[in-house]
């Protein structure tokens, strides 16, 4: 018989059927199951093939830690694999793929990788694929030839190739007190501590609340436990500060206790609501945290231990009483602990036949008999399972007596008839959190499990997290953490009485039963117990680098349900104890994480754009934008099928020759202020500041440290102790932290303050021989002329009633005025200027324009700023102030950045009338194949309007000496060798006759 | 007076968005005050600055970190050592702030163009802000009036709590409309009005 849905039982909604896709096959299920518990109901037996052997695998827990029944979620044309179909809820319209089988999960020709199975023990691809040391597969080429046939045939699910639609978000909690599980302990910390008035945050990883409570079969305080936890969870909700998460799996301890949780918000829907995230990724920073994560159940290694229809007694437990779902008809349970007897009874009342309980005990509590009693099951006591058998699933097991003391089997095997084994080894309390928040676990002999470390940060556990394993020490202990959490005394009022039977939760300590056949621990990847020693046997004998060569607890399930077997078996094979072997610990995340939730608004849409106050306006005139840093500007206001190229050189003629306009708003304005303004200023910059008069500007130089040039930029002084400074677009966030640097922590005695106002003012460069006239078409209430406003004057006036302040400056070259006013006026003024520039031609130019004007002029910028050039390479030797040190002026002549062979600034001319390139090398010689060693770098490079030439800037060795020769473009990625000549940098204009007029 | 054009430009969008059943969880203001002004005060003369804001602002102002004071649409909190951001509907606030506090005290910074105002109030506005910004936002951690001075991503956030589900959001004009988008968004899921 196959597994089947009871007639009765289960907490699904048998009134409504929904129907989900498995492999292609549409098969019904109900409100409430997952798609394991549904599969089950369906008589699904295999669900997918092993990692390395391609042998057939059945559902093997009822949870997270399930190793086997791994699926692909096709969702919204998304694939995503290896989601364990026992955390999947099921919905209507679900859509799931096996994996790891071809060509059919019934028949897949991997699986005689299975007969071949000695030779893919441990190491087998490190000791096979390393190739011989000499020929053409030396080394490790030999793998790189094998690589894509064993990466088809081993493996996990496959992602797919299309882009996730889902929305992913973000979240910050902060709390009091973090209850970490559901279960009766975590029920309890979390009553008791909102009873406290404490803000609690409940997180439960699995849709529903309460933990074994919902399953067991117990009563807590006269009600049936599953009772109990319906109304304590209406009761929780009563308090004003309690936040309850379900589906929220809390994966990561970090310091100063903060958490991290993954909320699954949507996934068990068809469809998201409007605005809802897939996911939600949860930092928590949390006053104390309860951990109630509960245990695991472990199971026992013997040989045909993976064979569909086997499966941890737990969740067959849970299959029957929470899904009423049984895994087959005639049920064999084999245990060394008392556990597996409630699930016997469980199963019992479900309707299974329970064959037979083996335990490998000789010595069975009253309870645990009774029990089996009950359930109407033989039980077979000091006797272990030596063998199962069955093609795609079970139908048989061998049972032989055994002595748990000595480990060793004695007699003979006798069979029984099975369709479904279940198995229990004991119990691991879930500790992972509390190892990631610090400190090694400890080994407790008796309950033969690693228990949680001290603690060392503010947590306490409570329940079976402790290793206290029954309902009414979790009830008790979920109390008394609650409180401690909460900073309390633990409540006086008896806690809710439990009804449950005596059960002895010590295990005997029976990791592997020592028969013939292949026994694994680790199913998902396949490890044998062979495998580990094995590994023992060619010297691994530390857990960890065991762990690395076997594969073992690796992937998915993070070895759940194999570590503590594995690490058993290692410690028998080296003849010490387990803790004397150690254990690893365990890091972040607990369980898989979506990448999505953790970039979350990142995520497509959250690079966040700087808009200009006048980005609408480049927009409606057609503009190309670029993205400088976060900013958007304008490169080109190109015409209908104009290049690039016509576009900038048809803007910057329209400057030279009429007058255009740029917005220069995106210039980092830095408010100085305060008594100490101008002393400050002559510190950081090279030039001095303080003898600048009020409305007048100044071009300013800093350096770094070190000598190397930083910034450059004018600064006004628009009154006695109020500047302002302007910087590179791209340099402004770093001029800014400079400059809080050196007030805060080197000169904390000035009274300076530095306030960004970038975003305070929109600016407009009117460049051109017109300029003046512009600005006198629109600007009311200041006088433009020459000796009113020189070069570098600052003047107010209004436009149309806007306050505007106009500097006389020029990055062009030519007669330039930066108008500046309120952003919130900009597009305003902008306009204003641009209706007065009409008669004069006025045209709106991109950076690719100011770019090409400013190389024409020689004005450097951060392509010559480089972060490698000091001031003197660039010419600007007559900024450095010799009256004062400023930052830099100790280091700025050291040896390095005087030496003769010191890259400078100078001008290229192309010889053969086509283009140059940034980051292009100089070289000497002509011939492209023997050209010499490099001489220096283009940094700018564009075709000249003023010049009808392509021209560059280049930082060249020996510099203005220079001046004159002949060189070459070496620009081997873009194919292009050529002559140059080397020039004075100033291609126009260079005694400033234009811009001064 | 030439008007302020609001950098938000056609992402502002009036009406309802988002999660259409039910009232909606959030209402988003563009507030658009007269004048935003940050104050600041030299070491020592805190207590002097604080007297002389309260007095222009006609609000009483606590010299303590993060404090602050409401009154009407006249606004003002601390966003740093010695730092505050004040507002008003009125466009003279700095003038009067400068004519107040003397060099000798601190400095007054003209921000009513560098900075927008955005108002998130509703009973969904702790948990939307709690998705942008890893700051307590329960009121007992965050009372009413108080300041914080924060950041999204590259995005810097000046915070006042003005009532008990309701925030000033204070931001850098050039990022203002990438930060309102992503704010529109982030309201979807409760539903959001416009106003």
């Amino acid at each position: 018989m196959s597994p089947r849905r009871a007639p009765i039982g289960g907490r699904i909604d048998r009134s409504r059927q929904i129907r989900f896709t498995f492999d292609g096959r549409r098969f019904m299920g109900h409100p409430g199951d997952t798609l394991a518990s549904a599969l089950l109901a369906n008589g699904v037996k295999v669900v997918g093939r092993s990692f390395k052997y391609h042998r057939p695998r059945g559902i093997f827990s009822a949870g997270i830690e399930e190793p086997n029944a791994l699926v692909t979620v096709l969702k919204d044309g998304v694939r995503e694999p290896n989601i364990p179909a026992t955390a999947i809820e099921l919905f209507d319209g679900l859509v799931v793929e096996s994996q790891n089988r071809f060509p059919s999960l019934a028949f897949d020709l991997g699986a005689v990788s299975g007969l071949a199975g000695p030779l893919l023990s441990a190491g087998f691809y490190y000791k096979t694929f390393m190739g011989p040391a000499v020929g053409p597969l030396r080394g490790t080429r030999f793998w790189r030839f094998c690589e894509w046939f064993i990466r088809r045939a081993a493996g996990l699910g496959k992602a797919g190739y299309d882009p996730d639609p889902s929305r992913y978000e973000r979240m910050n909690a902060f709390c009091d007190v973090l209850v970490v599980g559901s279960g009766p302990a975590g029920l309890m910390a979390a009553r008791t501590a909102a009873e406290a008035g404490k803000r609690v945050l409940l997180c439960e990883q699995e849709p529903a609340l309460g933990g074994s409570a919902r399953w067991s079969g117990e009563t807590i305080g006269t009600r049936f436990a599953s009772d109990w936890v319906t109304e304590t969870v209406a009761e929780l909700a009563e308090y004003g500060d309690i936040r309850i998460l379900p589906r929220t799996t809390v994966w990561g301890y970090y310091d100063g206790n903060t958490l991290a949780a993954l909320e699954r918000v949507a996934d068990h829907k068809a469809y998201a609501a409007v605005g809802e995230p897939r996911h939600r990724h949860w930092t928590i920073r949390a006053g104390s945290v309860v951990l109630a994560t509960g245990a695991l159940e472990r199971p026992l290694v013997f040989p045909g231990n993976d064979r569909p229809g086997i499966m941890m007694a737990g969740a067959a437990e849970r299959y029957a009483v929470e899904y009423g779902v049984l895994p087959g008809d005639r049920v064999a349970l084999f245990t060394n602990n008392d556990t597996a007897y409630r699930a016997a009874l469980g199963l019992e009342r479900a309707g299974a036949d329970i064959v037979s309980i083996v335990d490998t005990r000789s010595d069975i509590s009253d309870a645990a008999r009774d029990l089996a009693r009950q359930a109407g099951a033989e039980l077979i006591s000091g006797h272990a399972v030596v063998a199962t058998r069955g093609l795609n699933a079970i139908r048989q097991i061998s049972v032989q007596p055994f002595d748990a003391t000595t480990g060793k089997l004695t007699g003979a095997p006798r069979t029984l008839d099975v369709d479904s084994l279940c198995v229990s080894g004991g119990w691991s309390p879930t500790i992972h959190l509390a190892s990631q928040a610090g400190a090694a676990p400890r080994w407790d002999a008796r309950l033969q499990a690693f228990l949680p470390p001290e603690p060392l940060q503010k947590w306490i556990g409570a329940g079976a997290f402790n290793g206290a394993f029954t309902t009414r020490e979790a009830i008790a202990g979920g109390i008394a953490a609650g409180a401690a959490a909460a900073g309390v005394a633990t409540p006086q009022e008896p806690p809710p009485q439990v009804e449950s039977a005596d059960l002895d939760v010590h295990p005997a300590p029976v990791f592997e039963i020592p028969a013939a056949g292949k026994a694994f621990v680790d199913l998902q990847h396949d490890v044998t117990a062979d495998d580990i020693r094995l590994a023992h046997r060619e010297g691994f004998v530390s857990v960890e680098h065991m762990k690395r060569y076997t594969t073992l607890g690796m992937a998915t399930d993070q070895g759940r349900t194999s570590n503590v077997a594995g690490l058993a078996i290692m410690a028998a094979a080296r003849g010490l104890s387990i803790p004397q072997v150690g254990t690893t610990r365990f890091r972040a995340p607990f369980s898989p994480v979506s990448l999505g939730a953790l970039a979350a608004e990142r995520h497509g849409e959250l690079k966040p754009d700087r808009l200009t106050p006048l980005h609408d306006w480049h927009l409606a005139q057609g503009a190309r934008m670029y993205a400088a840093g976060l900013w958007q500007r304008p490169m080109i206001y190109p015409l209908p099928g104009e290049t690039v190229e016509q576009a900038y050189v048809r803007e910057a003629r329209a400057v030279r020759a009429r007058v255009g306009i740029i917005d220069v708003s995106t210039l980092g304005k830095i408010a100085v202020q305060g008594p100490d303004a101008a002393e400050f200023l002559d510190r950081v910059y090279t030039n001095t500041f303080s003898s600048l008069p009020v409305n007048r500007a100044r071009y300013g130089l800093m350096l770094r440290e070190e000598g190397i040039a930083f910034d450059d930029g004018t600064t006004w002084r628009l009154g006695e102790r109020d500047f302002l400074m302007t910087t590179t677009t791209a340099n402004a966030g770093r001029v800014m932290q400079h400059l809080e640097y050196y007030l805060d922590t080197v000169w904390p005695d000035l009274r300076v303050r530095v306030t960004s106002v970038t975003d305070q003012w929109a600016g407009a460069a009117v460049a051109g021989p017109h300029a003046r006239q512009v600005l006198e078409r629109c600007i009311q209430g200041a006088a433009l002329d020459h000796a009113s406003l020189p070069p570098l004057g600052i003047v107010r006036g209004e436009v149309a009633g806007a306050p505007v302040v106009v500097c006389r400056l020029s990055f062009s070259g030519e007669l330039a005025y930066e108008v500046y006013c309120g952003a919130g006026h900009g597009q305003f003024v902008w306009e204003e200027l641009m209706a007065a520039g009409e008669p004069f031609g006025i045209l709106p130019y991109g950076l690719e324009a100011l770019g090409t004007l400013r190389i024409e002029k020689g004005h450097v910028t951060g392509a010559e700023i480089d972060g490698r050039t000091g001031p003197r390479d660039l010419y600007l030797d007559w900024m450095l102030s010799k009256k004062k040190p400023f930052i830099g002026s100790a280091m700025m002549d050291r040896d390095g950045l005087i030496a003769k062979d010191r890259l400078k600034l100078v001008g290229i001319v192309s010889l053969d009338n086509r283009p140059l390139s940034g980051g292009a090398h100089i070289v000497e010689k002509a011939d492209p194949e023997n050209p010499r060693g490099s001489i220096g770098h283009v940094t700018a490079a564009c075709f000249s309007p003023a010049l009808g030439k392509y021209i560059a800037l280049a930082l060249v060795q020996g510099g203005r000496k220079r001046h004159g020769t002949r060189a070459y473009i070496s620009d081997p990625v873009r194919d292009r060798y050529g002559p140059v000549e080397i020039v004075s940098h100033h291609f126009v204009d260079p005694e400033g006759s234009r811009m001064n007029g | 007076m030439v008007e302020q054009v609001s950098p938000l430009g056609a992402a502002y969008r009036l009406g309802r968005h988002g999660r259409a059943e039910g009232t909606p969880g959030i209402t988003l203001t563009e507030t658009r005050p007269g004048s935003i002004v940050q104050i600041g005060a030299w070491p020592g003369r805190e207590g002097s600055v604080v007297a002389a804001a309260s007095a222009v602002l006609g609000v009483p102002l606590a010299n303590l970190p993060r404090a602050g004071a409401v009154s009407g649409h006249r606004a003002i909190f601390g966003i740093g050592p010695g730092l505050w951001l004040a507002s008003d509907q009125v466009e003279d606030l700095a003038s009067r702030l400068l004519e107040a506090i003397g060099a000798e005290d601190g400095t007054v910074t003209d921000l009513s163009h560098g900075r927008i105002a955005l108002r998130i109030a509703g009973p969904s506005a702790e948990w939307v802000l709690s998705k942008f910004f890893a700051i307590d936002f329960s009121l007992s951690a965050f009372p009413v009036e108080a300041g914080r001075a924060t950041a999204h991503h590259d995005i810097f956030v000046h915070i006042q709590r003005t009532g008990e589900d309701a925030f000033d959001l204070y931001v850098f004009r050039s990022f203002a409309r990438s930060f309102w988008i992503a704010l529109c968004h982030a309201s979807e899921e409760t539903g959001y009005e416009v106003r």
